[in-house]
């Protein structure tokens, strides 16, 4: 299949993984700092910086310095291709559930 | 946050045991759905054939299914399998009476965004998958118009 390349799979590269997917959500309401994001997980300080980088690249997250650290903000507008690639699903089933109901009403007429 | 569940709720004037034989027959479901070899068993394999659509440039493709619970006539639920990140996908149809008629929650569950290894680039398989299924919904609402 050819794939075209105006597409950003680094969003789904990024969020591929349970821990940037949960400090995505950490985000949800305000930035936060390295430390106060790690203190969240059991890893190590260097992996929560890696994943956090990760989702940088992909612009899922900005950062700032503040004072001697780090802060992190969510680009909630990033997840777009990931919403419309759910959209297609909804789409896709809105269309069956109106054929299953014109399959009922059918039946009824007989 | 990224929510990768579709829920629907529809109420159908038609009864239970009328809508479970559309939702848990292999002939119903070809009408509605595609060709299939669908058995209310729990436990059965079966696929969905999707046929191709060479004029939107649709290649078709193959539906991997699995009954997983099967409970005649109030509830039904396969697996969903096509590629990356829509892998044991899981498709349930819930029947509820309601006065004459039906409610049917539907819900299409397990879109997983966590593929094992996190490395593979399944962007790209997203998109090939969110591609196709773009053509199949333009395609199915230009045949939604017709009886």
């Amino acid at each position: 299949m050819e794939i075209t390349s105006d597409f950003e799979p680094d969003v789904f590269h990024a969020i591929s993984h349970r821990a940037r997917r949960e400090m995505l959500d950490q985000l949800t309401d305000d930035e936060r700092s390295v430390s106060v994001i790690a203190s969240h997980f059991s890893m190590s300080r260097p992996a929560v910086s890696q994943h956090l980088r990760i989702l940088l690249d992909a612009g899922l997250v900005t950062e700032r310095r503040h004072g001697r650290e780090r802060r992190y903000r969510l680009v909630p507008e990033k997840l777009a291709p990931v919403r419309d690639w759910i959209a297609h699903y909804e789409r896709f089933w809105d269309d069956h559930l109106q054929r299953l109901q014109n399959h009922l009403s059918k039946k009824n007429e007989k | 946050m990224i929510n990768n569940t579709i829920q629907r709720e529809l109420h159908l004037p038609q009864p239970r045991e009328q809508v479970w034989e559309a939702i848990a027959n292999r002939d119903a479901l070809a009408d509605w759905m595609y060709p299939n070899d669908f058995e209310p068993r729990v436990g059965h394999p079966f696929t969905f054939q999707v046929p191709p659509k060479p004029e939107v440039g649709f290649e078709g493709l193959i539906v991997r299914c699995e009954v997983l619970e099967c409970e005649p006539p109030g509830w039904l639920m396969f697996s969903w399998s096509v590629a990356g990140p829509v892998e044991n996908t899981r498709v349930s149809f819930r029947l509820e009476s309601e006065g004459d008629g039906t409610r049917l929650l539907f819900e299409h569950a397990g879109f997983d965004l966590s593929q094992p290894g996190g490395k593979q680039a399944f962007g790209g398989a997203q998109y090939g998958w969110a591609m196709m299924l773009e053509k199949l919904t333009t395609v199915l609402s230009n045949q939604g118009n017709q009886p």
